[in-house]
């Protein structure tokens, strides 16, 4: 039972934020980019209209903080989606065309893999729009080595195994074998891999964010929120509270999830007994 | 063995040929005229043509990119027109910064996941055990620049204890270079840390399975011997690996931290490149950066493989 209180608390976590984004198309307090100067920095009060108090614009931070949300679980599952399909599909080529893979595709991927952390995601702001769907291509394209890797590999450790050959040896194509054999075969840990490369993604939009390469204001994102609180916070800590609670709560979510999935899917009796 | 170094020398070759080749034209793509973004809105045409053609940029692309490869190996990376200084000069000037605290945050997690990572393991399903999983958990899941926002209200502000921003070399004294870089590089440990530990404590645990250290109860050494001399050795290679990896990611990836504590690294650089669309200065960082990564990598991997007889005999087997 105490084996799945990752998993258990990652699908809380993560339900929180699901809720979150749902609530803010059915219901959002204020306009989450409306400025009400005379209302400005208004300190975090329950029982007051702004429960999470308002920024230097008077904007309400609770309503940003909600539809942050769209923008942060957009880009994070968005990007990690469009770069599991195109990792899928490089590793199942690079591994059907021996040659043209581990020649060209496979060592593009060691390329890609060779730039450190989020510089990667950064050479490619420069030379995409900045904006959720700049942000979006650049961490996708930071994912795809790790799925393409992933299958590459795992249809490398399969393909010589018995029921693989046997459905070569009664004609099978190598697209319906992909489909039928290696896909189910797989599905554990791409399962378990997407779920943690959301927690990355997350990490990834909100610094690229808070660097300013990423979702552009007035727009509200979590990372532009705490880089905006950035000159306040000194004298009003509370405007860097929720946000970095909130992605706090979404990386620990997906990171969580991930970690149950890979002791249920994968590892189910190396780990403690 | 050599065979095996020899090897892996090529395909640190390999990687960074084809690094220079994404670099090289992905950031080609980029719209509009290097020339124009240089001279300004009040060039003349002629005078844009005239700095196009003198930077080369008439040139076939392929033309354009052995050329640049060919001045990268003579380490001539060009010069960034934002500073206006040579791209060499400028990476020299940042680069202290970058390693004084990547490696001092690298050291304060090794430390801190070896020992923790090792109790762990040896108390495994402890209160202990779950105490130091929970919270790396948790710092894995932290973003750094909110800590680094947090350690600077509390630390630098409230309590005065470190200085918020700013590098001080360390001719400038020792206990205040320290203190200057104290915070960063602890913002970057918490990031670091968790994935060290959790590597630390599964190769220990599968380390304290094996029959070496069934051998060493039976011959009665100390808890210390025991632990620390055989079930450690075994379990040095994962992390290892992993430590090189961290080290390597922290020199290209120290941005945002050294954003918030306002210090002027690598990290910085590559930001104003990005900014500004500083070509020339982004291809230089980027090719130097990810050339370090591999570097890294390399050594790593020919330690370990001193490291871990096992490795060692199997090449040599072959």
């Amino acid at each position: 039972m105490k084996k799945n209180a990752s998993l258990i608390l990652g699908i809380i976590l993560v339900s929180i934020i699901i809720a979150v984004w749902v609530l803010s198309f059915a219901f959002m307090p204020y306009n989450p980019n409306e400025m009400n100067i005379p209302s400005k920095f208004l300190k975090p009060d329950f029982s007051s209209e702004h429960i999470l108090g308002t920024d230097n614009f008077g904007r309400d931070i609770l309503s940003r903080i909600m539809y942050g949300s769209r923008n942060v679980l957009l880009v994070g599952v968005g990007s990690v989606t469009l770069g599991t399909l195109i990792g899928i599909f490089l590793g199942a080529v690079a591994s059907m065309f021996k040659r043209l893979g581990n020649g060209i595709i496979m060592r593009v991927m060691d390329g890609l893999m060779a730039f450190p952390g989020i510089l990667l995601a950064m050479m490619l702001v420069t030379v995409v729009e900045r904006g959720i769907y700049g942000s979006i291509i650049a961490i996708s394209i930071f994912m795809v080595p790790v799925f393409s890797r992933l299958v590459y590999s795992m249809i490398l450790d399969t393909e010589n195994l018995l029921y693989i050959k046997a459905a070569r040896s009664y004609g099978s194509s190598k697209v319906q074998i992909f489909f039928r054999h290696y896909i189910p075969a797989m599905l554990p840990k791409l399962i378990t891999q997407f779920s943690s490369s959301i927690g990355s993604a997350v990490m990834i939009e909100t610094s690229l964010s808070f660097l300013g390469l990423g979702i552009q204001p007035p727009f509200a994102s979590w990372g532009l929120m705490l880089s905006e609180s950035r000159q306040f916070f000194l004298v009003y800590p509370y405007l860097a509270v929720a946000p970095g609670i909130a992605i706090i709560i979404t990386v620990l979510g997906f990171n969580l999830i991930g970690d149950g999935l890979n002791d249920i899917l994968i590892n189910r009796r190396s780990h403690d007994e | 063995m050599l065979s095996y170094i020899l090897n892996r020398f090529r395909s640190s070759i390999v990687v960074l040929f084809v690094v220079s080749i994404i670099t090289f034209f992905v950031l080609m793509i980029i719209p509009g005229n290097p020339a124009e973004l240089i001279l300004g809105t009040d060039a003349t045409p002629e005078m844009i043509k005239d700095l196009h053609a003198a930077m080369g940029l008439d040139r076939p692309l392929y033309q354009q990119y052995l050329s640049w490869l060919l001045n990268l190996m003579k380490l001539n990376m060009g010069k960034s027109y934002v500073y206006g200084e040579s791209v060499t000069a400028l990476i020299a000037r940042s680069l202290p910064v970058t390693i004084s605290i990547s490696i001092f945050a690298m050291s304060m997690a090794v430390f801190v996941a070896f020992f923790f990572g090792m109790i762990s393991a040896i108390k495994k399903n402890s209160a202990i055990d779950y105490f130091s999983r929970s919270i790396m958990q948790l710092g894995a899941a932290i973003p750094s620049f909110w800590i680094g926002m947090v350690f600077i209200v509390y630390f630098g502000v409230r309590f005065k204890l470190f200085p918020v921003s700013g590098f001080v070399p360390i001719e400038q004294g020792f206990v205040k270079s320290i203190k200057s870089i104290f915070l960063p590089s602890v913002v970057l440990a918490i990031g670091e840390v968790g994935t060290l530990l959790r590597i630390i404590r599964s190769s220990m645990l599968d380390s304290l399975k094996q029959d070496y250290m069934d051998m060493a109860r039976v011959k009665g050494l100390s808890a210390g011997k025991m632990y620390i001399k055989y079930a450690l050795r075994g379990a040095l290679t994962a992390p290892l690996t992993i430590i090189g990896m961290q080290l390597a990611k922290l020199a290209g990836g120290t941005t945002v931290v050294e954003t918030i504590f306002a210090l002027p690294g690598l990290g910085r650089l590559v930001l104003t490149a990005v900014e500004h669309r500083d070509i020339v200065l982004l291809q230089g960082l980027v090719m130097f950066i990810t050339s370090t990564v591999v570097f890294i990598t390399l050594i790593v991997d020919i330690l370990v493989m001193f490291l871990n007889p096992r490795i060692k005999s199997y090449h040599q087997g072959e």
